[in-house]
């Protein structure tokens, strides 16, 4: 009876070991998909930034530097920068090709595949005629509020790939382009398409 | 006479262990004390694969101590290595295989923030590459930069401590907007005071 007690409890701890793991992978950065590597491989220009929360905090405090108006801040800026602490993560890549369309529609595919689950729904998805070309923005909802987001821009000569994990307020996201590697036209435009 | 052998060989049991523990010690200290990664390891490992000689600035303790009373330990420990005239493997470096060096040498507790790479032209242009490392150093923020630019390499590791660097360029900046109608002669402000010091800043 005793025996039985402990495997249980062994077995109900490797349940709970497993839950945690897989709840912590849902939050956490994805592992790089082979598909960046070969596109890395092919571009001219590479930008890869990966950003965890501690790094995110950390980075926010320089986000004063950039400002205008002689350091002041303001409740928005703070507000920003709450954001900012809040987040879980961000990761960015960026390809830039000297020839035009050095990708396949097939590479596009698998790069959206990850977001392609019951979490993540797909808010805007944007396609050039004839050509592997266009946007996708995914978001994830919990309990109705936004929790991740995923843009994917490819254009001609330029691949975007940007993926911030945790609360996110859609009012100030285009805020967040321009910095961390973010550039400021994806997260323009999931901001633009989310307002309608 | 087989007392005298007999001895020996105790002795020899003896001194044996304790000559390999003399020659082990030195090697496992260095090893525990963390000093084969970060800086020194990227160096070090850049030089050994490149056959290359970095250049380190004479004083740089120097440099690094006034740059930390300079910013009131907003930055210091100053580490630079230069390397000029960079030729990597004949024409330029491998990505790749220069990430995963850097990757291996930099050691743990240090994460790569940032990447960026430009890949070598037919035209002789790029050919760069940048690695951004952080790491937590408790209220400071170790920083170690790794970055190619043609024929150039610089690698260079600092300590930062955020909240006092920007209180600092605040400092600086609010000085710099105020009209120049202060009361103060030498044109100091007194915005050193400790009420303007940033939360949580014991220094």
């Amino acid at each position: 009876m005793k025996r039985s007690g402990v495997w249980a409890s062994l077995l109900a701890l490797g349940f709970a070991t497993g839950a945690a793991g897989i709840a912590l992978g849902q939050d956490s950065l994805p592992a790089p998909s082979p598909i960046e590597k070969t596109l890395a491989e092919r571009a001219t220009h590479v930008t890869e930034v990966t950003l965890d929360k501690n790094m995110l905090a950390f980075a926010s405090k320089f986000m004063d530097a950039d400002k205008d108006d002689g350091g002041k801040e303001d409740k928005d800026d703070k507000a920003v920068k709450d954001m900012i602490r809040n987040l879980k993560g961000v990761y960015v890549r960026e390809y830039e090709f000297d020839k035009e369309h050095s990708y396949t529609a097939e590479e596009l595919e698998g790069l959206r595949k990850y977001f392609e689950s019951a979490d993540w729904s797909p808010m805007v998805h944007e396609r050039t005629k004839g050509v592997a070309e266009g946007t996708d923005v995914f978001v994830k909802l919990v309990n109705g509020q936004m929790q991740g987001l995923f843009v994917l821009d490819a254009e001609a000569k330029e691949l975007s790939l940007v993926l911030i994990l945790g609360p996110l307020d859609i009012d100030k996201i285009s805020k967040l382009g321009g910095n961390f590697g973010i550039p400021k036209d994806a997260v323009k435009k999931a901001q633009k398409e989310a307002g309608k | 006479m087989r007392q005298t052998e007999k001895n020996a060989t105790a002795w020899s049991m003896v001194l044996v262990p304790l000559g390999i523990a003399a020659i082990m010690t030195p090697a496992i200290m260095l090893a525990a004390s963390g000093s084969g990664q970060g800086f020194d390891s990227v160096v070090n490992s850049i030089e050994s694969r490149y056959h290359a000689h970095a250049t380190k600035i004479p004083f740089m303790w120097l440099v690094s101590g006034i740059a930390g009373v300079a910013t009131h330990g907003g930055v210091r420990g100053l580490h630079v290595a230069e390397f000029d005239d960079f030729k990597g493997d004949g024409d330029g470096v491998d990505g790749a295989e220069f990430n995963a060096l850097i990757e291996k040498h930099v050691g743990s507790g240090w994460q790569r923030m940032v990447r960026e790479t430009t890949r070598k032209t037919a035209g002789g242009g790029g050919g760069e590459q940048s690695l951004i490392y952080v790491r937590a150093e408790g209220s400071h923020v170790g920083m170690l930069v790794v970055d190619l630019d043609g024929h150039e390499l610089d690698v260079v590791q600092m300590s930062m401590n955020p909240d006092q660097l920007m209180h600092e360029v605040s400092k600086h900046r609010h000085h710099q907007d105020k009209p120049d109608d202060s009361g103060s002669p030498d044109g100091s402000d007194n915005s050193n005071g400790s009420d303007n010091k940033p939360a949580g800043e014991s220094e």
